[in-house]
């Protein structure tokens, strides 16, 4: 396979709007309604040591992504099994993400329309991008995020008059615990998800790279979502949680004199790209997975019934939006558990003692 | 629809197994035929409205029997 390269700074963008993608428009938090915002600064706290984990992984093979790394810490046998894990993580990922993207066109913009339709449309602009590559995403990525931050500086200036400051309080009024779940829910979705970058970020340049653009995407993500997250609770108070999509309903609200209103589209904007990038990301390492399992000359030979799998089993994963956001925040956080916090740091401890063992050697 | 996904998935087989047949890549070759036959499959099912069942429902219900509602 030919070996691909992005720098630091289209990593860093890449890391952005995976975290930002689906969880500005689904929301964090779980049901912690007006501590939604502490929940989002519990839940970055609780990432920080598994960062630390990922990018010290990263780190000890320079170069090398998930699968290389899997084979050489745990072994053939036992690699192969944590891979074929990882491959289906990704690819459930790529496809809850898909869904998600689904039921927002349904709901909001295309009733009528077939579900399967609007999965497909994007289903396959995700899989031209990961035929194109890594290197070509980092780049797009790069150019989009400046209108992407334009706009959510813009819609947030611009939703000043219907914030509600005091909806903020009674500030820990559901308790302590209610708030750490809400934490845990927001650590795992989408803090945590960043796990699935080991398999792409063997493409940095250089070896500080992984430490670096973990801390600052992460910084700047969670800056986002937290700043997002107290403009929806402040514009929607304890009715947040009723909606599918509360940054839609509460930019919705936005009416500046009698023409600047309906600005909905802007969140739109946000959401459309960040689940493209998230289930680019998802399918690139499923393919990258699979290429590895098989020996493959290159992984963009699978790319195609790959992504098609992906679309199918995005319209079949749910059966209603109740269910998808039942997943997302109730059984989600335990179903990831394992990839996100178990696994990883398996591998870190098995990848420490291989390091360790080779420079003894040496 | 049944016959969209017909015409779709042919001109899919030209496209990518045809030139990886001609570059003798037997491993990108049958990797790519197994999991072609298998997205086929799923995609005549749908055609046909069939139900097709989602890992989902066990996973949701086993974490619910650990971790409780």
């Amino acid at each position: 396979m030919q070996k691909e390269q992005i720098t630091d700074k289209e990593a860093i963008c890449l890391l952005i709007v995976f975290v930002i993608g689906s969880s500005l428009i689904v929301g964090v938090g779980g049901e912690v309604n007006n501590d939604a915002w502490i929940a989002g600064i519990v839940g970055c706290i609780m990432a920080i040591p598994m960062l630390l984990v990922f990018s010290r992984i990263l780190s000890l093979f320079q170069g090398k992504d998930l699968f290389d790394i899997l084979n050489i810490a745990l072994g053939k046998v036992i690699g192969r099994i944590v891979a074929i894990i990882y491959i289906w993580y990704a690819f459930h990922l790529g496809a809850l993400v898909l869904r998600n993207f689904g039921e927002f066109i349904k709901i909001v913009a295309m009733p009528e329309t077939p579900m399967f339709v609007s999965l497909l449309c994007l289903g396959l602009v995700c899989i031209i991008a990961v035929r194109l590559g890594i290197e070509v995403l980092g780049r797009t990525t790069t150019y989009f995020l400046p209108i992407l931050f334009f706009t959510l500086v813009v819609v947030e200036l611009l939703a000043i008059p219907q914030l509600h400051l005091d909806y903020i309080k009674p500030i820990l009024g559901n308790g302590l615990i209610s708030v750490l779940k809400g934490g845990f829910s927001t650590f795992s979705f989408p803090f945590a998800e960043t796990v699935l970058f080991i398999g792409v970020f063997g493409s940095l340049k250089t070896k500080k790279s992984p430490f670096k653009v973990y801390y600052w995407g992460i910084l700047i993500s969670a800056i986002i979502i937290i700043i997002t997250t107290i403009r929806n609770i402040a514009v929607l108070g304890n009715m947040m949680d009723s909606f599918y999509f509360p940054s839609y309903a509460a930019v919705g609200r936005i009416k500046i004199g009698d023409f600047l209103e309906r600005i909905e589209v802007s969140v739109a904007i946000v959401f459309v790209f960040g689940v493209f990038v998230k289930s680019s990301i998802c399918l690139l390492v499923a393919c990258k997975g699979i290429g590895k399992m098989f020996n493959l000359k290159d992984y963009r030979s699978i790319v195609i019934q790959t992504g098609l799998l992906m679309i199918y089993f995005s319209y079949t994963v749910f059966d209603n939006s109740m269910e998808m956001k039942y997943w997302a925040f109730k059984v989600y956080p335990f179903y990831a558990f394992p990839f996100q916090v178990i696994l990883p740091i398996i591998i870190w401890i098995s990848a420490e003692i291989k390091a360790r063992k080779n420079k003894m050697t040496i | 629809m049944f016959i969209l996904a017909i015409i779709g998935y042919t001109f899919l087989a030209i496209y990518e197994f045809i030139p990886l047949y001609k570059q003798k890549l037997w491993h990108d070759f049958w990797a790519n035929a197994v999991l072609g036959i298998s997205s086929f499959t799923i995609a005549i099912l749908l055609c046909l409205n069939v139900e097709i069942p989602s890992p989902e429902k066990p996973i949701r219900e086993l974490i619910i029997s650990i971790f409780g509602k």
